[in-house]
């Protein structure tokens, strides 16, 4: 194995040999297309841009392989202690990057729309998916993209026909149960909307303890004319593990989609949102927030290519700094040389609660063309003592004041969210964090 | 609105100050090794230290490889095509006042619009003018001795003020920096000191006018401003060039000092060749300027007009040591026909209580390719650092680029930092709100233009404000379709 690959060998297959697993030959085909790019890509390092704030030392050094068997049964519990309660959901839950029908319950679903395993269905009629697999995601995938694709075996699919739309909320449960070893998943989810179909997808990463393990999840999302996609992330892994993701979006015309990224856990954890214009008159909007503390690594990379005309973009991320809390933003907007008319509109403002927190943010245009509304905006800062003061007047206690100030400060992200048990959900472990968290 | 012919033939207007001043210069073959160094120094008559100095930034520099992450595209430049020193006729017959000099020189300045004597008359400016590498005039040195300013040519200021030069040449920008920087560090043929001492508020503005003027001849200027204690001092630069075939190198460094409560206010207009409309001969302007507010309460202030030159790289930055010192940015810059910039600040936050604003308006026309690069750090002991920042872009045409780079990197939680870009077109509902008050359509784009620069212009002395806005006019009336 030559290039990245050799790092990463572990990953590819438990005795570190090529990757094997099941699947038609097109899709073996394409593991080791990706297992030649792996070849030909290098470990990055901080001089590289995209990596300039962020190191993989520490993920190198664990040494993650990854998991092939199955986990034989899940606590009884353990179902009851991850659902949210008030949240009524088509639920899919996947283990260990797995998909787990035992607790799943995808229930009573309408004519037009496939939700499983990508397994299952990659068993059941794989030429549904030879054309859509991979495609979104395309040839030049980023390192840990590729070792998703080199290894690609489980995930969600959720495809829905034409004009279909999803009354109720697809929720996927992705949980990390601590096992022998560290070990990395690496999950692909397809999800496909034809034209002017409509859904919500809440996806939620979890984990029962605090155990060390890695996931590397790789999501494609494709968006036909008019489709609608509400897509709610909740990414609250251990405290010790390592989560990275890729998303790759394609909209066609028209179509909107509305993504929420709420990061609150993990040591090290790196999002990437790369989103693609097919047609003129789509909108997108991205909204974030994340808390880091000690310990914590809150990495997002986004990047809009704005190829057509006349689509808008949004990107309003938050972040809570405490503790030794570390947060990188780098969002970047591209307006190519004939997409006139392009709306878009970037934001990064955090609030930084102690001394050794860092952030680091670099917002970036680049714009080809003269008749487009672009703007960014950021700011770092802290709470303002006039609140602090105007809250302890009304005999309300220093830390109390604080935490209602952070959590207004969240608040408007939370507020996206579109199923109040979710809202509440969210809040909650929001305000948990900050009350263990040393805010001053 | 203005037919397509109309505002190619205004943007496409030919650059005005284009013609060349015969005069024999003594000019070196081209190349570059020790022994042309060497030789710099000894055409100059430098003393030993300053040769040591120059070899030893030109032993580092072969070491050093030339950035290439700059959003700009230029073909490979080939430094031993490049001839580094090239003086006026007699070089060791300096003239000892005005009506000794040259009157070609003189004449080339009137051409410019720019003559001495109605320089000194008018503007009270001291003006120590630049032809090609070695100063040939320098004015008002009495009336700034008077108050104890040193205002002189780097090359005597090696001479007269060794100590000076010992303790300050490159504590700023060392030759190990960067690429270019070395470079200069190495073969710098001239440039400007001033040394103000404490408590002493220039009483002038101090400004260089630069020229390049010889074919083929890489011009290394260095500056170096001091500023000591409680001292005040404004710099104005302005430079335009001739127009030329092949593509000129300029590597300039500029290092400010502001010691205690010391202002250094640095102000630029750049107008040098841009090229011709394919992109051809333009001047590359590859500089390192630096300010390192050094004392507590100091400040420095740099403020630029950029509408020439076809490739431009700087980045003039603020080291904030000092407790409470400001650094501040303004800028203006133009890119049309093929011109590049790749152009922005550093603020590095240092000290406690530091503050810095930056202000850059970019304009890009035609295929003008414009990127706004700037840093701000905030360390872990700035305390209460505040920052901030105001990137805008104006876009005319629609095969011009703006890119914008910010890099925001926060350490302190006191620190306040805020960051604002905007990008868009002269508007249709201006124009027409403009226009149907009477003004024509040049006049109606100026007067946005302007206003969109206007919290730059504002910064500039008197006199480059109304040079900056004329520029200004001249590159963009009536570019909007």
């Amino acid at each position: 194995m030559t290039g990245a690959a050799a790092n990463f060998a572990g990953w590819l297959a438990a005795d570190g040999g090529r990757p094997d697993a099941a699947g038609p030959d097109w899709l073996t085909a394409r593991r080791h297309d990706a297992l030649a790019r792996l070849g030909e890509l290098e470990v990055p390092t901080s001089r590289q841009e995209g990596w300039r704030y962020t190191s993989l030392k520490a993920l190198l050094e664990q040494g993650f392989v990854r998991g092939d068997a199955p986990l034989a049964a899940l606590q009884p519990d353990a179902l009851q202690r991850i659902l949210i309660p008030g949240l009524d959901s088509h639920r899919i839950l996947l283990v260990n990057g797995r998909y787990t029908p035992a607790g799943s319950a995808p229930g009573d679903l309408p004519k037009g729309v496939r939700v499983g395993g990508l397994r299952d269905l990659l068993a059941q009629d794989p030429d549904a998916l030879r054309e859509r697999l991979n495609r979104v995601a395309g040839t030049e995938q980023s390192l840990f993209a590729a070792l998703n694709t080199a290894s690609l075996d489980d995930g969600l699919v959720l495809l829905l026909d034409r004009a279909v739309c999803l009354e109720r909320p697809i929720e996927l449960i992705h949980l990390s149960v601590g096992q022998d070893a560290p070990r990395v998943a690496q999950p692909r989810h397809l999800i496909l909307l034809e034209d002017g179909a409509q859904a919500t997808l809440i996806e939620r990463y979890l984990s029962l303890d605090d155990a060390l393990y890695c996931t590397n999840a790789v999501l494609e999302l494709s968006l036909g004319r008019d489709a609608v996609l509400k897509h709610e992330r909740i990414q609250m892994e251990s405290r010790n593990a390592f989560h990275l993701t890729t998303l790759y979006l394609a909209q066609d015309a028209g179509s909107r989609y509305q993504g929420v990224n709420i990061g609150l856990g993990a040591t090290w954890s790196r999002t990437e949102l790369l989103t693609r214009f097919r047609g003129e008159q789509a909108e997108c909007d991205l909204q974030g927030l994340y808390l880091a503390g000690d310990r914590q690594l809150m990495d997002y990379h986004l990047d809009v290519e704005h190829g057509v005309p006349r689509c808008t973009s949004r990107e309003n991320f938050k972040g809570i700094l405490y503790g030794k809390g570390r947060a990188v933003f780098d969002g970047r907007v591209l307006v190519a040389r004939d997409a006139q008319k392009t709306d878009a509109a970037m934001s990064n403002r955090n609030l930084m609660l102690s001394a050794s927190a860092e952030v680091d943010t670099k917002p970036q245009l680049e714009i080809h063309a003269d008749d487009v509304k672009c703007s960014h905006g950021t700011t770092v800062g802290q709470i303002e003592p006039e609140r602090l003061f105007y809250l302890r007047s009304r005999g309300i206690p220093a830390p109390v004041a604080r935490r209602m100030l952070c959590l207004g400060f969240a608040g408007e992200i939370i507020e996206t969210l579109s199923s109040e048990a979710l809202r509440e959900q969210v809040s909650e472990q929001v305000g948990q964090r900050l009350e263990s968290a040393p805010l001053s | 609105m203005t037919s397509a012919l109309a505002v190619d033939d205004i943007v496409g207007s030919e650059y005005e100050h284009g013609f060349t001043t015969e005069i024999e210069s003594d000019t070196f073959p081209p190349g570059l090794d020790e022994g042309v160094v060497r030789a710099i120094s000894a055409r100059k008559g430098e003393p030993e230290f300053m040769t040591e100095w120059r070899l030893k930034a030109y032993r580092h520099w072969l070491t050093m490889t030339e950035p290439e992450w700059a959003a700009v595209h230029y073909p490979k430049i080939d430094f031993q095509s490049i001839s580094y020193f090239s003086a006026p006729k007699r070089p060791e017959d300096m003239p000892k006042s005005l009506d000794e000099i040259d009157p070609v020189l003189l004449e080339t300045y009137q051409k410019l619009g720019i003559p001495l004597e109605e320089q000194k008359a008018l503007a009270g400016i001291a003006v120590d003018a630049v032809f090609d590498s070695v100063s040939v005039a320098t004015t008002f040195r009495a009336t700034l001795a008077e108050a104890g300013v040193i205002f002189c040519s780097i090359s005597e200021a090696v001479h007269d003020y060794p100590d000076l030069i010992k303790l300050h040449l490159g504590s700023v920008v060392p030759h190990t920096d960067n690429f270019y920087a070395g470079l200069n560090a190495a073969v710098f043929s001239d440039g400007t000191f001033v040394y103000v001492p404490k408590g002493v508020r220039c009483p002038m503005e101090l400004s260089t006018y630069f020229r390049i003027n010889a074919r083929n001849t890489g011009q290394f200027e260095r500056t170096l401003i001091v500023a000591e204690a409680g001292s005040y001092v404004s710099y104005l630069e302005g430079c335009t060039a001739p127009q030329r075939d092949e593509n000129q190198l300029h590597a300039a460094v500029v290092e400010l000092i502001a010691m205690d409560d010391a202002e250094i206010k640095y102000s630029t207009v750049q107008n040098w060749y841009p090229g011709d409309a394919q992109g051809k001969g333009g001047i590359y302007n590859f500089v390192t300027k630096r300010g390192d507010c050094r004392g507590a309460r100091s400040k420095i202030s740099w403020t630029q007009v950029e509408t020439g030159s076809a490739i431009t790289w700087k980045y003039p930055s603020c080291l904030l040591r000092g407790e409470g010192s400001v650094g501040e940015f303004y800028s203006v810059a133009v890119t049309k026909g093929r011109q590049q910039a790749d152009t922005g600040t550093k603020m590095i936050h240092i000290g406690k209580n530091t503050r810095s604003t930056i202000v850059s308006k970019g304009i890009s026309a035609n295929e003008g390719q414009q990127t706004y690069r700037g840093l701000v750090r905030i360390g872990p002991r700035a305390e209460g650092a505040r920052n901030h920042t105001q990137c805008d872009s104006l876009l005319i045409g629609d095969r011009c680029t703006a890119n914008t780079f910010p890099y925001i990197e926060v350490k302190h939680p006191s620190a306040n930092m805020e960051h604002e870009a905007t990008t868009s077109k002269i508007s249709d509902d201006q124009l027409f709100y403009c226009r149907s008050r009477g003004l024509t359509e040049e006049d109606a784009v100026s007067m946005i233009v302007n206003g969109f620069c206007k919290e730059v212009f504002n910064e500039l002395p008197m006199e480059f404000a109304v040079e900056a806005q004329k520029l200004l006019s001249i590159s963009l009336e009536g570019a909007v379709g």
